[in-house]
């Protein structure tokens, strides 16, 4: 029993790393430039499919693809505000959340057009080998990901607190007028927050490679996970998304182990429509909205 | 003045053409598109009375889609009762569903109220593939055959359809039209433009949102029962589909939020244009239409946020002249 | 949330041009035999399969088989009551959704002139296809198992086994490899997964096979660990799962890094098609399943699985194999009806009996109507992976080869 449980949680948390990669980019853009981008879940879709074709063209391992996912969407999130997200500030909710729900529907279904439904996987030498100790299993594939996960979260984290820009970023995101005020331009903080998200977004792509299949909507499944990271994290904070991810893996994963193997994902939304209905700023409570 | 009287005799004559139509029209595929326009119409009329005027934005519509659906389904299967009826029960048990959900969804605002939306239709969908002992769960069921028999609302000509879906769209302009010349509405434009200042001048905030709701909630049920009874079949993934809350918001931005019109303005606009790219392109590529639909999307968000019918309205006003300031205002 | 959507596009307006080429074949192709007065008009037989989608992968290989058995029929002189018509395939993608599916049938059976349909392969679509063809009283032919197409229908036939014989072959295959055999079922949650395994636990008792484990799975889901961790706890030796394509991959992969000793008998859908061991590989040497239809059942199988091999570079998998034989059998109905009108090659269905040519391609090698649309001969085939390709192993009148041990 007991191992079944440790198994259950090792399971949970693994996968939870990579759904704190996608919440993250989510609380980033949430808490930097107050817009919630429906859209994340298809730049996962989109950080798999180069890895898949750099891996079946070229040879190249999706987690050593990373090197070129990364930057690619940087470039693409910076984009993505540059030409959308700037004309939807200061706008009402309406255009900011459709902008961004339609740039979802956008992505999503151009894919379906140019690369189509079908799944593609991608087998590497380590994709069906795991580690066993203590009567538990590790998947190698899964673990890689689940430490690449934390090194960049690390990174990140760095980042925000050690870098000027990081700085400002953070500062824009508790107070953007004092911010502006103190110099900090908005735009090209907002640009870069936008291009950092989406560069974890394309790592978790990345990383979900070998043992995930990538087919046009896989996206969503992810997304939706990162949603419920987020409010449960609190909007805008950065660890409490990670930390609600693990946990949400976990809880997951218990919940198929111990309710039903199909209520995994009633297990999560329940944890999101508690925390509404008892704590709505989240776990780590006290921010706005 | 005269412009009033000239929108009065467009308007009769629009009804006597949509009521004459199906004498004209025998096609059954083109009668099938009408019913669907109409159809998405009335969907995307009722999530326009809390999505367009009081800027609630819901993408969980299907919940009550579903639960209408699901409702008249039950009853006829299970203890033989009229679709009929069923559909007001279903309407009745989605307005009464709608009062929980608000009361939790209502907790967050903006585009976190629209997550939660998402996720409780979302949630419906799952308890209903997982209980199969109540209602079929995922294999769903298939609706009786009973060939023609109007009291259980089944026909075999399309027409019959086309006239009820003509008269549930009626109903929710009705309404509508109703609820915009009210206080009520007054409330709910004041409560989409802000909801502190609403509450701050005396606007019973959560009555108003949760009223309004429930009358959405109620209508869309209404959609479900005509949906299933339509296409002889539910399952939890037809009667909870995501597309459904999709369109519904759809239709109403690209048409106009907040008018009346707005939401038929924008089915006609997006089911138009899938038609026209259904002959022009095909059957065979996936993704062709929801493309469109999004880029179609965002260039009304992007360009013109108050959508076709803010684009007349600007357009009516700036042809008849009227101070630039005044003109703006009427945007 | 998933997003797919569609819209159904208007006819195509060959026909003028189709009656023209018909008339000077016909005449020209049998000179010889007694026309009846008239150009022999093209039959219209309609084929719905998902293309795109979901499902889509199954489908394509679907519509090549419908092309390639009409083209099988019409090189054969097409329906000799109708002086040689030809058939004519109208295909429509039905989109992996139900609702394209609902006006799809419906438009394909107004726009054209249709003697029959031929489709869907999913129960979930098959059973409305089956809905619009019921009272628009079109017969339609399908290969999907849900034993809900046989109640209360008189237009629906199936000629291959039901959901309720797929699952009684599986429990019979498990006792092949372990005297007590202890099953671990999994199934996805929508109409497929749920139709079959509720064959199995109801049948389970009386077949002598214990079932340790009963699970619905979310089908696409992200993560198969805590599901096989389960299957691990309950001590089963053998694992049934009952899975479109997607979430196999993923199961089978993870039983490999679980690194579970356990036989794994993956049933039907899409555990039987080239995909699988494109996507696991060597993992997939010696899995056992169960299907309606093999290409190495008769040497007809044979025939057109060369033909397929050599137009798809893949081999012939049960759904579109099945439907060669359903258009064969359509073909037969035509024949005896002498008429395109859909009721009468309904009629002429009801009085199918066959036992040779390529309309009999079926296990067991015969095909007769009975009640509710079923083949009173209709049973299933117990296959098993063997060098990448699918032998026929089970049960002993209809294996092609050794069932292969673990």
């Amino acid at each position: 029993m007991l191992e079944t449980i440790a198994q259950a949680v090792i399971n949970g948390l693994l996968i939870g790393g990579i759904y704190a990669l996608v919440s993250i980019g989510v609380t980033l853009i949430f808490g930097v430039v107050k817009i919630v981008n429906f859209a994340q879940g298809e730049f996962v879709m989109i950080g798999m499919y180069i890895s898949f074709f750099l891996a079946t063209q070229l040879g190249v391992d999706p987690i050593v693809s990373l090197l070129v996912t990364m930057p690619v969407l940087f470039c693409v999130g910076m984009l993505v505000q540059h030409f959308l997200i700037r004309r939807v500030l200061g706008l009402n909710d309406l255009p900011q959340i459709f902008l961004t729900f339609a740039l979802s529907l956008l992505v999503l279904n151009l894919a379906l057009m140019l690369l189509t439904a079908n799944y593609r996987t991608v087998h590497t030498w380590y994709s069906d080998e795991a580690l066993h100790f203590a009567g538990l299993y590790v998947p190698v594939a899964k673990l890689a990901a689940f430490v690449l996960a934390m090194v960049l979260s690390a990174l990140l984290w760095v980042f925000l607190h050690t870098t000027d820009l990081g700085k400002a970023m953070r500062a824009a995101s508790q107070n953007r007028d004092v911010a502006q005020l103190m110099g900090i331009n908005p735009n090209r903080v907002f640009a870069v927050a936008l291009g950092i998200a989406l560069a974890l977004a394309g790592a978790a792509g990345s990383l979900l490679m070998p043992f995930y299949p990538a087919y046009p909507m896989v996206g969503q499944v992810f997304v939706l996970m990162a949603f419920v990271a987020v409010v449960l994290g609190t909007l805008g904070n950065v660890v409490g998304a990670l930390v609600a991810s693990l946990l949400m893996g976990v809880a997951e994963s218990l919940g198929i182990q111990f309710v039903g193997a199909d209520s995994g994902l009633i297990v999560v939304f329940a944890m999101l429509l508690l925390t509404l209905a008892v704590r709505p700023s989240g776990l780590a409570g006290g921010r706005r909205r | 003045m005269r412009l009033k009287r000239l929108g009065g005799i467009a308007l009769a004559s629009v009804i006597a053409l949509m009521l004459l139509l199906p004498l004209a029209v025998t096609s059954s595929f083109a009668l099938d598109i009408l019913i669907r326009v109409l159809l998405f119409s009335f969907i995307g009329t009722a999530w326009n009375l809390l999505g367009g005027y009081a800027r609630q934005l819901s993408l969980g519509h299907a919940a009550f889609f579903g639960l209408g659906a699901y409702t008249s389904t039950l009853l006829q299967i299970d203890f033989g009762i009229s679709p009929w009826i069923g559909m007001v029960a279903g309407g009745v048990v989605a307005l009464a569903a709608s009062l929980p959900i608000g009361w939790l969804c209502f907790r967050l605002r903006g585009p976190y109220f629209t997550i939660a939306t998402i996720a409780t239709a979302q949630v419906l969908m799952l308890i209903f593939l997982k209980f199969r002992d109540f209602a079929w769960g995922a294999e769903g069921t298939t609706i009786p055959n009973l060939g023609h028999a109007p009291l259980m609302m089944q026909f075999d000509g399309k027409a019959y359809y086309y006239y009820i879906a003509l008269g549930l769209l009626a109903l929710a302009l009705a309404v509508t039209a109703r609820i915009e010349r009210s206080r009520v509405g007054y409330y709910l434009v004041a409560i989409g433009e802000d909801e502190d200042a609403a509450e701050a001048i005396g606007v019973n905030v959560p009555k108003v949102k949760r009223d309004i709701y429930m009358i959405s909630a109620f209508l869309t049920a209404l959609a479900g029962t005509f949906y299933t009874q339509y296409i002889y079949f539910i399952d939890p993934q037809t009667a909870f589909n995501f597309n459904v809350s999709i369109e519904a918001a759809l239709v109403s931005i690209v048409g106009g939020v907040g008018t009346l019109w707005g939401p038929v303005i924008g089915t006609v606009l997006l089911e138009t244009t899938s038609a026209l790219l259904q002959s022009w392109l095909g059957n065979s590529v996936g993704g062709v239409q929801l493309t469109v639909y999004s880029l179609i999307l965002m260039a009304v968000i992007l360009w013109r946020p108050t959508g076709i019918m803010g684009f007349l309205t600007e357009w009516r006003a700036r042809r008849a002249k009227a101070p630039p300031a005044l003109a703006k205002a009427q945007a | 949330m998933k997003k797919p959507e569609g819209r159904p596009a208007p006819s195509p307006r060959r026909r003028d041009l189709l009656k023209a080429a018909g008339g000077v074949l016909a005449t020209a192709a049998f000179g010889a035999v007694p026309l009846r007065g008239y150009a022999a008009d093209p039959v219209n037989i309609g084929a719905l399969y998902p293309v795109t989608g979901s499902m889509a992968q199954i489908g394509v290989g679907c519509v090549a088989a419908a092309k390639l058995a009409v083209e099988m029929v019409n090189e054969a002189g097409g329906i000799k009551s109708l002086g040689g018509a030809k058939l004519n395939l109208v295909l429509s993608d039905v989109q992996s959704d139900t609702t394209v599916t609902r006006t799809e049938t419906d438009r394909l059976i107004t726009s054209n002139k249709l003697s029959a349909i031929h489709g869907c392969f999913a129960s979930a679509l098959t059973l409305i296809a089956s809905e619009v063809c019921e009272r628009a009283k079109v017969p339609i032919i399908t290969g999907s198992s849900s034993d809900q197409l046989n109640k209360g229908r008189s237009f629906t036939f199936t000629p291959f086994a039901r959901a309720s014989q797929f699952a009684q072959a599986q429990l019979q295959m498990s006792k092949l490899i372990s005297e007590k055999p202890k099953v671990a079922v999994i199934f996805e949650n929508t109409a497929f997964g749920t139709a079959t395994s509720n064959g199995l636990k109801e049948q389970a008792p009386g077949e002598g096979v214990e079932i340790v484990m009963f699970e619905p799975y979310s089908a696409g889901f992200t993560d198969a660990s805590p599901l096989i961790n389960k299957v691990k706890a309950s001590g089963a030796n053998a694992l049934f799962s009952v899975s479109y394509l997607n979430d196999l991959i993923l199961i089978v992969r993870t039983v490999k890094q679980v690194g579970l000793n356990i036989a794994i008998n993956g049933g039907s859908g899409g555990f039987v098609i080239p995909d699988f061991y494109k996507n696991v590989g060597k993992l997939a040497e010696g899995l056992q399943g169960v299907a309606h239809w093999n290409h190495d059942m008769s040497d007809e199988a044979q025939k057109v699985n060369a033909e397929y091999k050599k137009r798809t570079g893949e081999f012939l998998f049960e759904y579109a194999g099945g439907l060669v034989a359903q258009t064969f059998m359509l073909a037969d109905a035509l024949e005896r009806a002498a008429s395109t009108d859909p009721v009468k090659v309904r009629d002429a269905l009801l009085k199918l009996d066959i036992a040779s040519g390529y309309a009999a391609m079926a296990p067991g090698g015969k095909v007769k109507f009975g009640e509710g649309g079923k083949n009173v001969y209709g049973r299933p085939i117990g296959v098993q992976w063997q060098n990448g390709d699918l032998a026929s192993v089970f049960p002993k009148e209809d294996a092609r080869a050794a069932l292969i041990k673990s």
